[in-house]
């Protein structure tokens, strides 16, 4: 790296870097309100009444807002179920995974055994096998125990999840060891080294990797639309797309409304842990 | 340990290894007559115009997006650093679309792009342009699902780089400073290239990510007009789930997986290319 070297001055005020730091703001704000829009639109669009969702023109707020369209969304789509049926199904494959997925990371971050490292590469590779690929062997083999359109057909194929391993046992290999050696010779065993020892110790993990798994999860409309034929089991995602294509056109701020029921919790749940979620993310980019 | 093999097994590996002998049989779901067909499947798809049509729009649309997000995300992410106090604010207004249940941002999109009562043909009448139609015009609808990919992937690319232009020491661009480089002198000779392991990273997240588009495509276009916006997902629901045809589904699905091996076969390479500190 060679660069010129101009003659030593006395630094003075730059108009130029004022007007820098003004057009860096200029360019974020109106990036912002691009990235808002849609947003902006969805909430404007919900409280505006019939008439004047189809005034031509653009209006962002209504002139005379009205909460009549989220009575209507609430009473033709059963909006609270959808959302229901996404807690059940979000949180048991949450609760689930850490069941499975904690014991598990800590025998690849702390245990030898034969065929370990083999093991971890195949964990590795599931990493890269999206649902896709594997949708209709799993819908098969869900369908051959019966449990299409059923919560298990929704949570089972993701209790198993790579990712998690893969995050956890990297948050496992960073507890000193000495910790772990002091509760071994107090006698611990090895469950309650984990949930006594490891698991307060790595409660940042734990919670990033939460916030993932229920984010990942709550979205998922693909998955859904798969396994499930009964709207009464849909979750968030689901519901909203099949509550838009039977009230198409005719009524967009019913639509808008619901779609604002629908976003709110997770857009809440993301504005307080947001955070932990970029950190984790940020985490594992540049460890992993 | 063991649980959570039977759970990989079960719904990761028997999946893909079950797809070889799926895809080489014709059975339609639901039906009791299955046939052994060898390749037919493979070779229905190849000779199937959809196949090669999904896979060129997945192509397109994975470059487009894909180049988008990481250009828009990094200069989100160098002007973000500079904005102060507010820094943190910013950062949730550009994840948010990441965090947002995307079906139901697709509504919200669908609305937008809609032709006779949508914002954007409203915009575009204020300024006296014509109103077109976003979603029934083949090269349009293509653009439109594109632009909302860009939309919900480019806030993801902004934190990869926040993170890594984070690991970047300080002192570096002080002694950049002090030999009287401008930013941009800056920029090409410190941060750039420490950024690239950082960058490698965030091409392959959000080129897996747009690879694996469906929920956006499924409901502002459903694949259409005439198979515009049909991406490889939407084929592969489409072939499984709407015609129930196993076999020919099972041979997508292993083109897809063949697909995401060569992405991250390349990205080991490269890994070995970019420089670490």
């Amino acid at each position: 790296m060679t660069v010129a070297r101009p003659p030593l001055s006395v630094p003075r005020f730059k108009p130029s870097a004022l007007l820098r730091a003004a057009s860096i703001h200029a360019f974020i704000i109106a990036m912002a309100f691009v990235t808002l829009f849609p947003f902006l639109w969805m909430v404007g669009t919900s409280l505006k009444p019939p008439k004047e969702v189809f005034r031509p023109g653009v209006h962002l707020l209504p002139t005379a807002p009205t909460l009549g369209n989220y009575a209507t969304a609430v009473q033709r789509a059963p909006l609270g179920r959808f959302l229901l049926n996404g807690v059940i199904v979000s949180g048991s494959i949450l609760v689930l995974q850490l069941l499975v997925i904690i014991p598990a990371a800590y025998a690849f971050a702390r245990m030898t055994f034969p065929g370990r490292d083999l093991l971890f590469w195949l964990v590795l590779a599931a990493l890269v096998v999206p649902g896709y690929v594997t949708a209709v062997p799993n819908f098969l083999l869900l369908s051959g125990w019966g449990l299409i359109n059923t919560y298990p057909a929704l949570i089972l194929p993701f209790v198993g999840s790579a990712f998690g391993i893969f995050l956890l046992r990297q948050f496992f290999r960073q507890i000193p060891g000495e910790i772990l050696d002091a509760a071994l010779l107090d006698g611990c065993g090895a469950g309650r080294l984990v949930w006594h020892v490891l698991l307060p110790l790595t409660r940042p993990a734990i919670a990033a990797f939460a916030v993932f798994s229920i984010v990942t999860h709550w979205n998922d409309f693909f998955w859904p639309l798969v396994v499930i034929q009964s709207s009464h089991l849909y979750t968030p995602p689901a519901g909203i797309a099949y509550f838009a294509d039977a009230e198409a056109g005719a009524n967009w701020g019913v639509v808008m409304a619901a779609a604002v029921i629908v976003v709110t919790p997770l857009v809440a749940v993301f504005l307080v842990a947001r955070r932990q979620f970029i950190e984790s993310m940020a985490h594992v980019s540049i460890k992993g | 340990m063991l649980p959570a093999f039977v759970f990989l097994v079960l719904f990761k590996f028997g999946a893909v290894a079950y797809l070889i002998p799926l895809s080489m049989i014709d059975w339609m779901l639901g039906s009791t007559t299955r046939k052994f067909v060898g390749l037919g499947n493979y070779e229905k798809m190849f000779a199937a115009p959809e196949f090669w049509n999904a896979l060129r729009v997945t192509a397109i649309y994975t470059a487009a997006v894909g180049t988008a997000s990481i250009v828009v995300g990094l200069l989100l992410a160098l002007a973000i650093r500079r904005a102060g106090r507010l820094q943190g604010a910013y950062q949730a207004a550009f994840f948010l679309p990441v965090a947002a249940t995307m079906s139901a941002m697709a509504v919200v999109w669908r609305f937008i792009f809609d032709a006779n009562i949508g914002v954007l043909n409203a915009v575009a009448v204020a300024v006296g342009l014509l109103p077109v139609d976003w979603l029934q015009t083949d090269h349009l609808a293509l653009f439109a699902v594109i632009l909302v990919g860009v939309w919900s992937n480019m806030g993801y690319a902004m934190v990869l780089f926040l993170a890594g232009l984070t690991t970047i020491p300080r002192e570096l661009h002080e002694a950049a400073a002090i030999d009287g480089a401008s930013a941009m002198q800056q920029f090409r000779a410190v941060t750039w290239p420490l950024l690239s392991p950082v960058t490698l990273f965030a091409v392959v997240i959000i080129t897996l990510r747009a690879v694996q588009t469906f929920d956006s495509v499924k409901i502002l276009t459903d694949g259409g007009p005439l198979g515009a916006t049909q991406v490889l997902s939407r084929l592969l629901y489409r072939v499984g789930f709407q015609y129930f045809d196993a076999g020919y589904a099972a041979s997508i699905a292993m083109v897809f997986f063949a697909l995401l091996v060569v992405v991250t076969l390349t990205q080991m390479r490269a890994e070995r290319l970019v420089h670490y500190q």
